[in-house]
Formats: C-alpha cells, sequence, structure tokens
C-alpha cells in the first residue's frame, strides 16, 4: 500500500525525483489561505490640502509608520454537483490613530454544477468583468481595484448568477451567456446604490477570431443605465492588446467650488480604456493603459476642491472652527476621494523576470500618470517569490506633482512598505 | 558496369530512408506520447544550480489537437491556478485576482526553463511541419518547421528511437537555430491502457546555465471531455474535472 503512494521512476531517477501520487488525491473539501504581515512607512507633506484635511489638529511629525496584517481565510466543500465556498479577509492596523481590525466575508457562494455548460451561484462572490489590467470601466457590479495593486482580492457582492458556455468549431469557439441578479436593501449590498431595487446585469462572451469580447449591461435599478463592451486579442505570442468602453447613462456628477457650494450635474459619461502587454525577447513585460474617466473631475474642479480644503484650513488655524473641514471630508468621501477621480491616466508597469539569472526574482516599476495635471506616481519594487509559499515583495513609491494637481496634492511624498505572503 | 550496381546498390540502401513519410512519423510520434483526448498529473521540479528546488503539481487536460486545460493542485501559493490553451490562444486564471488574462507561449507561469507553451504542449504534428527525416543509427531524427509565427520555438529537431516511436530528445531553436533549450526524453514506463512512454521530461537551456526543470508524468490516461471545459468561463472550476 505504502508502496503504491508512491511513483517510483527507475533507480537512475528514483534518488532525484519522486512524484508522491496521495498529492494528487481529490479531496471533498479544502481549507488554506494566506498570511500577511505589512510594515509601511508614511513620508508626509505638510504643505498638502489632503494633509492638512487629515492632520490638520495633530503633528505626527515628518513621517509616519504603520503596522499592517492580514489573514485570509479559504474553504471548500463539494459533494456531487454543489460546492460551497467560502473566504474571508481580516485586516489589522497599528498606526498612529491606534489599533484597528476587521473581518469581511468577501466571498460565500453555493455553486451548483449541473454540467460542463451550466452552473449556478448563489451568495457573496465577486465576478471581476472586464480586461484591463490597472482599471476596469465595464466592472458595473463589482468594487472598485486599486490600480496601485490591481491583483489585490476584492470584497463581493450577494447574488445569483448563472454561466452558460457552448463552445463550436469554426471563427466562433465559445460562447458564453451570464446572467446576475442583485438585490439591494437595508442590510443586503447596500453600498452597491439605490435601495430596495432588485439589479439585474448580464455579460455575453464570444471568443471570435481570436479575439475575447465581452458585451455588458446594467439597465437602471440602483444606479443608472449602462452598457459596455471589452475585447482582449494577442497579435503575436509575445503582444496583446485589450480595450474597454462604457456608456454610463444620466450620470450624476456632484462637486463643490471653492467656496464649498455643492453643484450637481447629470450627463451621458463615456469611460474607456486601451491597453497593451508586450513580452521582449530579454523577458521583460510592458503593461501600458490609458484610461479615460470621462464621471472623472475636470482639472478646473478638482483645484475648487483643494482650494475649498485650504480656505477650510485658514479658517482652521484663524478661527478653531473645523465646520468647513467637516464639510470637506465628507464631500471627499466616495467622491473627490476615490482612486483616480479625474479624467485622463497613463499606466505603465514594466518588470523583469529572472535578472541575472535570480530565479523567482522579479523587479519591477510602475509609473502612473494623471495627463490631466502632469502628477504622478512611480513606484519601483523587488518581488521574490523563491521560497516555497513565501512571497517577499519591497515597494516604494515617490508622489509628485505641481500645487492643486491630484498626486501633488497627496498627504504623501513617497511610502515605503515591505509585505511578506504566507501561504497555507 | 560496377559503377552502376554502385549507384543502384546505393539507391537501394537510400530509398527507405527517403520513403519516410514524416508527417506519419511525427504523428505516430504524437499518439504514442499522448492519447489525442486525456487526462493526467504532472510534478514540474525547477533546481537551482545549488540543488536548491521548488515543486508544482498540475492536473492536466488534453482534448483534440488544439485544446489544453491545466490546473495547479501544488504548492499553496499556486493552488487554483489554471492555464487554458486554445490553439494560440493562451489564459492564466488567479483565484484572487478573479478573472483570466491573456498570456504568452514565451511566458513561464511557474519560472524556470520551461515556459508556457511546454506546460500546455498540443501535438507537434499540429504546430509544426516535417521539412526531413534522417536516419542516426536506432533514432531518426525529424527536423520540423513552425506552421506559423505564432509558435513558440521556429525549429524542433527531435530524435526518436525507431522501434518505440517515442522521443528521446527534441532542441528547441528560434528561425536562425539558435538553442533555446533541449528536451530529455527518460524513463519509459507503462501507464496502463496501451500507453507506454517517458514518465521524465528533462529540460536545460543555454539561456539558464546551471538551471534545470523536470517534468514528472503520472496517471495518464485517456479520457474524453465536453468542449466546454476548455472555455475562459470554465476556467474557475477545472477541479471539477477531477
Amino acid at each position: 500500500m505504502l508502496l503504491s503512494l508512491f511513483y517510483c521512476l527507475s533507480p537512475a531517477f528514483a534518488e532525484e525525483y519522486t512524484f508522491n501520487i496521495s498529492e494528487t488525491e481529490k479531496k471533498p473539501y479544502h481549507i488554506g489561505g494566506n498570511l500577511e504581515f505589512k510594515p509601511i512607512l508614511f513620508g508626509l507633506d505638510k504643505n498638502t490640502s489632503l494633509y492638512k484635511l487629515k492632520f490638520y489638529n495633530r503633528d505626527e511629525g515628518s513621517a509616519i509608520e504603520e503596522y499592517d496584517a492580514k489573514l485570509q481565510l479559504e474553504g471548500s466543500l463539494e459533494k456531487g454537483i454543489a460546492k460551497f465556498s467560502v473566504k474571508t479577509n481580516t485586516d489589522y492596523k497599528k498606526s498612529y490613530l491606534g489599533e484597528d481590525q476587521q473581518t469581511t466575508v468577501y466571498e460565500g457562494f453555493l455553486s451548483i454544477k449541473p454540467s460542463s455548460s451550466l452552473s449556478i451561484d448563489i451568495g457573496k462572490k465577486t465576478l471581476r468583468w472586464g480586461t484591463g489590467y490597472a482599471w476596469n470601466p465595464v466592472a458595473f457590479i463589482d468594487r472598485p481595484k486599486d490600480p496601485d495593486d490591481p491583483e489585490l482580492s476584492l470584497e463581493g457582492f450577494i447574488v445569483a448568477s448563472a454561466d452558460y458556455i457552448k463552445s463550436f468549431q469554426g471563427p466562433l469557439k465559445t460562447v458564453s451567456f451570464t446572467p446576475v441578479l442583485i438585490p439591494v436593501y437595508n442590510h443586503v449590498n447596500n453600498t452597491f446604490g439605490a435601495i430596495d431595487k432588485l439589479n439585474f446585469a448580464g455579460k455575453l462572451y464570444f471568443l471570435f477570431y481570436d479575439t475575447d469580447i465581452d458585451l455588458v449591461v446594467l439597465p437602471g435599478g440602483s444606479k443608472t443605465t449602462r452598457y459596455g463592451v471589452d475585447f482582449s486579442r494577442n497579435i503575436t505570442t509575445n503582444f496583446e492588446i485589450h480595450g474597454e468602453f462604457a456608456f454610463i447613462n444620466d450620470y450624476k456628477k456632484k462637486f463643490i467650488d471653492s467656496n464649498g457650494t455643492n453643484f450637481e450635474k447629470e450627463y451621458d459619461a463615456k469611460n474607456y480604456l486601451i491597453g497593451i502587454r508586450y513580452l521582449t525577447e530579454k523577458d521583460a513585460t510592458y503593461i501600458l493603459e490609458y484610461y479615460r474617466n470621462g464621471a472623472g473631475f475636470t482639472s478646473g474642479e478638482m483645484r475648487d476642491y483643494f482650494g475649498f480644503i485650504n480656505k477650510g484650513y485658514d479658517s482652521y488655524v484663524s478661527t478653531g472652527s473645523n465646520a468647513l473641514l467637516k464639510k470637506a471630508s465628507t464631500v471627499t468621501e466616495g467622491n473627490y476621494g476615490k482612486l483616480n477621480s479625474m479624467r485622463d491616466y497613463l499606466y505603465l508597469r514594466v518588470s523583469q523576470k529572472e535578472p541575472f539569472d535570480i530565479l523567482y526574482f522579479t523587479p519591477s516599476v510602475t509609473l502612473m500618470a494623471n495627463l490631466n495635471d502632469k502628477s504622478f506616481s512611480f513606484s519601483p519594487e523587488l518581488l521574490y517569490t523563491g521560497i516555497t509559499n513565501l512571497e517577499l515583495r519591497l515597494k516604494v513609491a515617490f508622489i509628485a506633482g505641481e500645487r492643486l494637481s491630484e498626486y501633488g496634492e497627496k498627504q504623501n511624498d513617497y511610502r515605503a512598505e515591505l509585505r511578506a505572503r504566507y501561504y497555507f | 558496369m560496377l559503377k552502376i550496381i554502385i549507384v543502384f546498390l546505393s539507391l537501394l540502401i537510400a530509398l527507405p530512408v527517403y520513403a519516410i513519410d514524416g508527417t506519419a512519423l511525427l504523428k505516430q510520434v504524437d499518439r504514442n506520447l499522448n492519447p489525442e483526448s486525456y487526462e493526467s498529473y504532472r510534478k514540474l521540479i525547477n533546481i537551482e544550480p545549488d540543488g536548491s528546488k521548488k515543486e508544482f503539481t498540475l492536473f492536466t487536460v488534453k482534448k483534440g489537437v488544439d485544446k489544453v486545460v491545466s490546473l495547479f493542485l501544488a504548492p499553496a501559493s499556486e493552488k487554483g491556478r489554471s492555464t487554458l490553451r486554445l490553439g494560440d490562444n493562451m489564459w492564466l486564471y488567479i483565484p484572487n485576482v478573479g478573472k483570466p488574462v491573456r498570456i504568452t507561449s514565451l511566458q513561464s507561469v511557474v519560472g524556470g526553463v520551461f515556459n508556457n507553451s511546454d506546460i500546455l504542449q498540443l501535438d507537434y504534428a499540429a504546430e509544426y511541419n516535417v521539412e526531413k527525416v534522417e536516419e542516426k543509427g536506432s533514432e531518426y531524427l525529424l527536423y520540423l518547421k513552425a506552421k506559423t509565427k505564432t509558435v513558440a520555438y521556429d525549429r524542433l529537431k527531435i530524435w526518436a528511437d525507431k522501434s518505440k516511436k517515442l522521443p528521446t530528445k527534441i532542441e528547441c531553436l528560434t528561425e536562425a537555430n539558435m538553442l533555446i533549450k533541449t528536451l530529455y526524453f527518460k524513463d519509459v514506463k507503462d501507464f496502463g491502457g496501451g500507453i507506454v512512454r517517458p514518465a521524465v521530461t528533462e529540460t536545460d537551456s543555454p539561456l539558464y546555465k546551471g538551471y534545470k526543470s523536470v517534468m514528472i508524468f503520472a496517471k495518464l490516461k485517456a479520457k474524453d471531455f465536453k468542449d466546454e471545459a476548455f472555455t475562459l468561463t470554465f476556467m474557475s472550476n477545472i477541479e471539477s474535472l477531477r
């Protein structure tokens, strides 16, 4: 019996290589996850608007430390055509504000697969629509991802969805249809949009002439009606092109002038992205994306917002009243404070796989530039995955721009972090 | 007269070489390596010059000439990742990212000497034409040229055992005949169901001096799957095929 557990090779190779067949046995359950520790150093810029907004009544010096830890647990149980999967995320943060801890169920859903053509999922799950790397204008039913770390897990929404797949011969190889129901009520998905609505969304996917094409729709409900299309295609073995286009009907933009007067403007917003992924002969990967955020703020609107914060800060300094700063905080949350809240962005990431013959070592640099005000963040990073199940990443972000520009007004001049993530 | 006899005898000796149907031979090599549709388990081991190793375990399913999908079972950091190949199209699904992204055949999802096209290998006859076949003692030497520019290696030289019609060595070359890597096929095993093939593929590369990667095959058996299993939408569900 023991012998049968090992796939024994001929004596010449048995000493070098063995394949323990027990590794391939399928279990009806799975438990795993990862544990992460991340110390961060923020270099503060005391002249910026967002520093004044956050630190107007405290002095934390020129740099602050933060210690983050994260535990993600994953589990699944499978019986017949049914599988239940769950993923939890626990964040622990120790910063100048003290300690904070929060546990969130990122995903927890039951999946039924009556056949290889059909699956039905019910519960909390992420859908991750779109072909872009840093941004996804067509991800209508996802929480926004962080372009600074696009591969992080995200929390899902409670949905009922299905996938119906059909394969063909010829230029049209695959068609799949994904209808999604998203209930939004007081205690269910209440951050999605207007409550007391049952939303429907749908995605139609084609693999047509070796091109991935998605048509997506969210026909009103908790959010205004939006349509989208995306594509991705390999032009050659080392060159890929992708793009997304989203049309948002009756988008309502809320903004303020430098005196803090509220305005609202309704228009049809067009968001789009075009990008490439290119692999050189020397194993360097370039990801380049241009993102147009038609729902974003103009340079003038952003300058007004920063102007209002500065006015609030001056008012606080001269009168001791933080009323204007509190109002500025309110308009920041979920509005001006959104990631990449302006109009035109460029993303460039260059990563070199295993330079100098150092296996599992990937240095890279990332540039994210706001094309409207010429401000940017530039992040070199070193990634090492040579130790089984351990991932080490050292990353420094330099943030720069003129006064009243998006990156120029960030609270930090730089951020340095070391992330150690262990998978189990 | 003597000259005529010599020429005639030479032709008699040479004729069998020219009579070899290279395409048929390559198809035979393909079939002997794998059934056209199958499932298998593989362990990939990357070995560094200092002897340190990193191992990956994969479940792989292939259907027809152009459909392959692989699911990583170990280590924990890779578990749940899957790769899909449909002809020249390749995608990688990472559970954390939650959606498939297009990858290229020259990249490597595991690092080391094996690249994606080695891991998601199609039939050689599907990607290459046989330019010529030579006989080298107990082996055939097949010279292959890629059918399209999208194939990872422009040229292959395959040494195949004459009696078993199984490869013993493959050199992967660029269009300019520069050696990219060499695959060595070892340890011929009976997998059952009439499948007798090398259980180990070793590879080294002049581009990675001192490094070696090894692929060990197990539980290889003929099996048919629905076409829908080889689609982007299905990539998060590969585990259900096991």
